[in-house]
This record gives C-alpha cells, structure tokens and sequence, in this order.
C-alpha cells in the first residue's frame, strides 16, 4: 500500500469489500444493460469462466488436490448433455444436471483410483483422465460424431404457465449464465465456509493432523473433486448450449491452463481475490487481444514467476503485507511498553 | 496372422518401446532425484527433434554429428534447466515443482507454434528411405538406429550408475539425500547430473525420432503422456520397471495398431495405467531397487 502508515489490506477491508461488491455489481449488469452483442458475449464466458476457476478453486485451493481432470468434467458434462437432448430428446433442463452427475463420478473413479497412492499419481491420472476423454471425443464417432462434432444444439426453453422463454440470444442467455454463476459461486461460498470447507483447508494443511482428529481424508478429498466436477460438469453444458455445437475442441488443454492461471495467480485457497483474478483473466485478454499462441507463453511465465516469487498468489502477498504490518506493530508496541 | 508379420509387429514395437523408455526413464531418473516429476520433460523431447531437424536437414550435418550435437545441448539445457529453474523447487511441496514445470512446458511449446508454426517437418538424412533387411523382416534404418541407441544410452548409464562414482552418488541421493549429504556427497552437483542425464535421453529420443516421425511443436506433449502413463505402470521412480513398462507398451501399441487401431491402443495404454493405480499402485512390478 501507499507510505502512509496504516494503510495495510486490513485497516481498509471494509471499504475494498464494498467497492468490490459494486464492482462485481456494476461488471455484472453491463452485458444486460448494453444492447451490444459483444459485451454480452464476453459476460458468458466470463460467468462461466469464473464459475469453473471457483470450482477448481475447491478442488486446489481448498482441499489442495491439483486435479488436471477439470476441462474433462468440462467435456463430460458438455458432451452428456448435447447428447441426451439430441439422441433421446431431453429436456436441456434434465440433461445438464446429468451431465454434472456423470463428470462428478467420472472424478470420484479417478480420484478413487489415484489418491490412495500419492500426489503424484494424482496429478498424473486426472491429466491421463483427461486425455482420455479427448480420445473419446475424437475418436469414439458413433457416439460423438468425431471431430465433427454435435452441431444444432437446440436453444434451451422455458414454460412457466403462461410464460415462454426460449434462450436464444446472448441477452438470454447472458441472463440464464448470470443466474448460474451467482448461484453456483454461492453454493461454493457456502460449501467452502461450512464446517466442511474447514476440513477440507485443515486436510490441505495438515493431514495427519485430521487424521487424529477422526476426520476421514480420503472421503473429504473425494467429497471435494465430486462437488468441483459436478459445478464444473454444469458449466460444461451450458457452454455448449452457448456455443449451439460441441466438438473435442472442448477438451483442449488451453482450458486447464486458464484455469490454472485464475486460480494461482489470485491465490489458491481464497474465494474473492480468485474471483477477481477470473474475471480480470477472462476479460483482459479479449481486451488486449493478441495471439493464442503468445498469450500461453505470457501465462506460462506467469506461472513460474508466480511458483518462483509468490507461491500463494496475490492473495497470499496481500496477506503477507497484512500480517507483516500487524507483527511490525506488535512489535513497536512492546517497545513502548519496554 | 502369419509368423513373419507377427515378427514385423514384434521389431516394431521393441524399436518404439525402447524410445518410450528412453523417455520415460529420464523422467523417472529427475523424479527420484528431486522428487519433481518434470511436465516440461516432453517438450526437451520435441527441441532434441527440432534440433535435429535444423542441424541435419538445414545444416546438412550427417545422422551420426546430429544425433551427438543434440545430446550435447540437451545435457547442458538439462544443467542450465537444474541451476534456473529446478534446484529451487527441490523440498518444497509437490505442487510448486509441477505447476512451475508445466509452466516451461507452456512457454516451451507455445513459444515453438509462434514461431515455427504446427506445421508438421520431415528430417531427412542419409539413412532416410534405406531398410535392414533379415529373415523377412524388414525395418527402416532410421528405426533400427533410433532402437541401437536407445540400446547404447540405457547400457552406458546402467554401467555409469553401478561402476562410476557418479552414478553410485546418485543411486545414493536418490535413496536418501540427508545421508548422501553425510558421506560427503554434493547433492547439488549430483541432481545436476541426473538432471543433464534425464533431459540428454529426452533430446536424444528426439533426435533419434524426427526421421521417423515427422517434426512439429506439439509432438512432446502427446508424448509424454504416455510417458507418464509408462511411468506409473512401472511405479513412479523405479527406474527398470519404467523401462519394462515402456517395452509392453511399445508391443501393445504395435500389435494392437496393427490388428485394431492405434487410438485402441493409446486407451488402452492410459486404461492400463488406472487399472494398475487401482490394483497395484506400487506399479506393475513393484518397487524393486529404487534406481
């Protein structure tokens, strides 16, 4: 913060928490205020975006699992959905939640299968899972048309009496992404501040720990990547519900790693710094707009800088300056007394 | 299926399986040492092979000069890799050591699209085109090369890590760095070793793959995953089971291509390596001597 003694992340909390809620408000309405396709465009990808970051928040930055599987639940969900409603005709409504539980056991047989051994083996499996997925997707043409993909995916509908909502144009479906992700996010919100949350962070920090205090880990952990993929699985569907088609392109590594980068660099295991770290990486780019290609050399650098100098992300630097002010002010006055 | 075509199908897979274990080998000699298992490890593979292709096709160097150029620069990346990058990482949590390598491995392989696009290359050398032939078998010398090597590098560091001083040093680091460290051994200068020895094997299956396959930025990462998937079927960090690993999955890869078809083969493969995580997750053939 400025030279001005006392003006440390904690002596200001109140005001930045407000100012971020406007913020977040503010960033929130504007799709549905500018009549501006673009804009609205961008807000979905946003919503979804910063959904998926929360829910590998859960999975990472909580429970401290670096699951690589995520874009697959992300497939999962995507394909299992585009797949109901267009192989057996179900309602859009049905089918996303079913994408969901499928990617949620998806994840629990993976985690199940690797967690047993060591972290390590973890990371190695979820990104084995994934890549088997994208061979599914690729290669498994009767069921997912190959790299052709599912095209025509129907606009998903609403009949509420008298009321019917048929979502077929960004406005709409910016509107349906907004609901999800604040509902989502909350959920999370809520998961993350329950006793559960607690156990997860008290697994991540010490797990033999837990252990002799009766806690289970390995039903937390797998509570943990089920809860993620479930969130993740749902974001899958309506992405592809946004995009009309879904092809393998949906498995491409280039999700996992912006994720990655969301979550690292606003700092694993805290909820709002990683929230403003997803928006401000899914909208900063279309801002900037250069090359795919440069854009992931620019995040791998972040990468290592960040594992190099701030391990814990922004968040964790802010909190380092907190506390350093706090002991440096301890310490002070212990001098006066002195 | 005829007994000649059956041999092919075995040549074949023995020559690729090797190269598998040259890869998957190097990535189990950094993990034992550092306890990092190296995301990056495919991308040293597809530099040894983009090397290779501008020292042999646009340099015009023989096979042979190629092949020793890429081990060299590949042995004094993997230094430079440990002194830069890795020996920081060393005894910190697992998480650091993967995030800050697949970080490498994005700069890396991103960094090679921009600036030699995905288009696919073709490294041609003498020995391009030209086949060995014995007993109705016939296999293209750039394979039947690529598979000596591999022969050759596994032979030279099975000797340097039994006879050597060097390679008992890292045999001892591997096994327990505080001890190492108590009989005078300098760990640092060992991981680096180690570290040069497993990126060297990554370049030196690139250089010895890119007149066989066709050279592109992309080629590590597809790659490497089954390397992973090689090394947890062996057992994470033992370093003969990763190498029996790599030879049953060249086979499978080359039967089952031939007689399916290739994607089969690669599910199979990764479906092999949840079965073995679930059934026996020490790997397939147990822990072993531990490198």
């Amino acid at each position: 913060m400025t030279a001005s003694a006392g003006w440390t992340i904690h002596s200001i909390q109140p005001i930045l928490r407000s100012l971020l809620a406007l913020a977040l408000a503010a960033l929130a309405l504007a799709p549905l205020l500018s009549a501006n396709v673009y804009v609205q465009t961008l807000g979905v990808s946003a919503c979804l975006f910063a959904t998926m970051a929360m829910a590998f928040n859960l999975v990472y930055g909580y429970t401290g699992l670096l699951c690589f599987a995520q874009v697959a639940f992300l497939g999962i969900g995507g394909y299992t959905a585009a797949i109901l409603v267009t192989r057996l005709g179900w309602s859009f409504w049905v089918a996303a939640p079913v994408g969901g539980l499928l990617a949620a056991i998806a994840g629990l047989v993976v985690a199940f299968s690797s967690l047993r051994l060591s972290r390590h083996s973890f990371g190695i499996a979820t990104l084995a899972a994934a890549l088997l997925c994208t061979i599914v997707a690729r290669d498994w043409v009767s069921l997912t048309r190959g790299s052709m993909g599912i095209p025509g995916l129907p606009a998903p509908e609403i009949h509420l009496g008298s009321l019917d909502i048929v979502i077929n144009n960004p406005y709409r479906f910016y509107g349906l992404s907004l609901i999800f992700a604040v509902g989502a996010i909350a959920f999370l919100h809520r998961i993350i501040h329950s006793r559960i949350g607690r156990i997860f962070v008290s697994i991540r920090e010490n797990e033999p720990l837990a252990i002799s205090q009766g806690i289970d880990p390995l039903r937390y952990k797998l509570l943990s990547v089920g809860l993620s993929a479930f969130v993740t699985g749902l974001c899958g569907a309506l992405m592809v519900f946004n995009l009309t088609i879904v092809d393998p392109s949906i498995l491409d590594f280039y999700y996992t790693e912006t994720m990655l980068i969301m979550v690292v660099i606003g700092g694993p295991g805290h909820f709002w710094s990683v929230l403003v770290s997803s928006l401000v990486f899914s909208i900063l780019p279309e801002l900037l707009r250069f090359s795919t290609d440069l854009r992931l050399v620019l995040y791998g650098l972040l990468l290592i800088a960040a594992m190099l100098v701030f391990p814990k992300g922004i968040a964790g630097l802010l909190e380092k300056r907190g506390t350093d002010f706090w002991h440096k002010r301890l310490a002070a006055g212990r001098g006066q007394v002195s | 299926m005829d007994a000649e075509f059956a041999l092919q199908l075995l040549v074949n897979g023995l020559t690729i399986g090797l190269i598998y274990a040259l890869v998957a080998s190097g990535l189990s000699l950094v993990f034992g040492i550092l306890n990092i298992v190296n995301f990056a490890h495919g991308e040293f593979y597809m530099l040894g092979a983009m090397l290779a292709y501008f020292v042999a096709g646009t340099l015009g160097m023989s096979y042979w000069v190629t092949v020793v150029v890429v081990v060299l620069a590949a042995g004094a990346i993997g230094a430079l890799l440990y002194d830069i990058l890795l020996q920081r990482f060393e005894g910190s949590n697992v998480e650091r050591g993967v995030l800050a390598t697949l970080g490498l491995s994005m700069v890396l392989q991103n960094g090679a699209i921009f600036l030699f696009s995905t288009t696919p290359r073709l490294t041609r050398t003498e020995y391009s085109f030209k086949i060995w032939e014995f007993a109705g078998v016939t296999l293209p010398l750039t394979r039947l090369f690529a598979a000596v090597l591999s022969v050759i590098a596994f032979a030279l560091t099975w000797w340097a890590l039994q006879a050597t001083q060097t390679g008992r040093a890292i045999r001892g680091v591997s096994q327990n760095r505080e001890a190492a460290l108590m009989v005078g051994i300098d760990p640092k200068r060992v991981s680096r070793i180690a570290v040069a020895a497993g990126i060297a094997f990554a370049g030196l299956a690139g250089a010895a793959l890119a007149p066989v396959y066709s050279v592109h930025p992309t080629m590590g990462f597809a790659f490497v995953f089954k390397a992973f998937a090689i090394v947890i079927i062996g057992g994470l960090g033992n370093f003969q089971g990763a190498a029996l690993a790599a030879l049953l999955v060249g086979m499978v890869e080359s039967f089952v291509g031939a007689l399916a078809s290739l994607v089969i083969a690669d599910a199979i493969t990764f479906a092999t390596m949840l079965l073995v995580l679930l059934m026996r997750p020490e790997g397939l053939f147990g822990r072993g001597v531990r490198l």
